[in-house]
């Protein structure tokens, strides 16, 4: 059987695509200039990385506002954030093998802060279930919804469910502020000092690679000293999370989330607020 | 995509890293192509193990091993894989990454915006949760096996 290929020839390619080369060339002239921001903020700081100014530029440059680019341009960008971000994943393993013994003697902490990722169930479903939400937080919460979760839940739910809906929200949500968001949160939590910097850096492999980026960045500009230590783990534990995300969400996350809804849903319920469908059944 | 794509689309993203590189941290493009060179090479071979070996990982996942292997203690190219790699900031790679990221999400802003203010508060909690969960677990696991 023939292979399909997306193009069917490289000059095709770049007919389609130069345009998006151009730009990402000219928003790395213009956020590489810029470089490096800290703004002071209480105890923590607020750093800011040329790849939040290149984001912001391309979500600009899309069709809802500048309209540089197209949505047949939209969609050949995504295919193209693995390519490129494969050269840091490169850099970080790099960097985990010249540290191999740090990342040795943290095998057993590498492995079981992997269940870690669950957290998101304990905190993020019931805070759900108060603002309202039913099936939907199953999808919303289960994990932090990259594309791998968002695709798995609309293969078992169906594509029309409340939970893929609930999935699809926490994924667009995540992407527009996810990277920007993990590295401001990441350094006010270490400005909390309740933490040692190589958890704060296995905690940063969540299985998205660019919230794991915004993640490392932050926390080797904090602590420079022990910056080979900090992406070696983070590289570590984003490359375990690649592998078992997907075994840990069918396996664990999802039970795990169902059982908790069953369990908390009808104690949650009468101080929930009201959704939607909740107040045109009433009003019927 | 076909080897040739990749190939190409590869020495697009090290010219946007030696770019970056220059800019930010005016290291000039000499001195950067070893490091350039070596973080590539490590992606294409990623991607060639990824298509060869039937186990279905996702390609980062190939390509961080490969870099692992690179620069571990057996490595006979250890020094100048590091030495290299070391040449490149941490975070020059990344702002390409953020561009095309950034494009790719472009038609989403109006469905975000629809989202409203319980959906981004939720996605939030999310974020902090598998983070925080993540954290609370790798403290209390460090501090036991005495790592820290």
């Amino acid at each position: 059987m023939e292979k399909q290929y997306q193009y069917s020839s490289l000059g095709e390619r770049f007919r389609t695509e130069w345009k998006i080369y151009v730009l990402a060339f000219v928003f790395i002239l213009i956020a590489d200039s810029i470089g490096q921001i800290n703004i002071p903020l209480g105890a923590g700081r607020f750093i800011l990385f040329p790849i939040f100014y290149s984001l912001i530029l391309g979500v600009l440059s899309g069709p809802q506002v500048a309209k540089i680019i197209k949505s047949k341009q939209v969609k050949a960008a995504s295919k193209l954030v693995i390519v490129a971000i494969c050269p840091f994943i490169a850099k970080l393993g790099i960097n985990a093998g010249a540290s191999l013994e740090t990342v040795l003697s943290a095998g057993p902490a590498l492995l079981l802060q992997e269940f870690g990722n669950l957290g998101t169930i304990f905190l993020a479903l019931p805070l759900a279930l108060l603002l309202g939400l039913k099936r939907e937080a199953i999808g919303a919460t289960h994990s932090i919804n990259r594309e791998t979760n968002l695709a798995l839940i609309t293969d078992m739910y169906g594509p029309d469910s409340p939970e893929t809906r609930g999935s699809l929200s926490i994924y667009v949500v995540g992407g527009m502020v996810g990277t920007i968001y993990f590295g401001f949160m990441v350094s006010v939590i270490a400005a909390l000092n309740i933490f040692h910097p190589f958890a704060l850096a296995m905690s940063s492999g969540v299985g998205a690679g660019i919230m794991m980026a915004s993640a490392t960045a932050s926390l080797t500009a904090i602590y420079p000293q022990m910056a080979e230590q900090i992406s070696a783990l983070a590289s570590a534990s984003e490359t375990i999370s690649g592998i078992d995300g997907i075994y840990m969400t069918i396996f664990i996350g999802l039970p795990l989330c169902n059982w908790l809804y069953k369990v908390l849903e009808p104690k949650i319920r009468p101080f929930a607020l009201k959704s939607k469908e909740d107040t045109k059944v009433e009003e019927a | 995509m076909r080897y040739i794509e990749w190939a190409v689309l590869f020495i697009i993203s090290g010219l946007g890293i030696a770019l970056a590189n220059f800019v930010g941290f005016q290291v000039g493009f000499m001195e950067s192509l070893p490091g350039v060179a070596v973080l590539l090479v490590i992606a294409f071979l990623g991607l060639v193990a990824s298509k060869l070996i039937p186990l279905k990982l996702p390609i980062v996942a190939y390509v961080s091993i490969i870099g692992l292997l690179a620069a571990c203690p057996a490595s006979p190219i250890r020094e100048f894989v590091i030495e290299s790699a070391n040449k490149i900031n941490f975070t020059a790679p990344l702002t390409m990454v953020g561009a095309y990221a950034g494009m790719s999400i472009s038609d989403q802003i109006k469905t975000f915006v629809k989202q409203g203010w319980k959906m981004i508060l939720i996605g939030v909690f999310v974020m902090t949760g598998t983070f925080l969960g993540s954290a609370i677990v790798s403290q209390v696991v460090l501090s036991l096996t005495n790592v820290i």
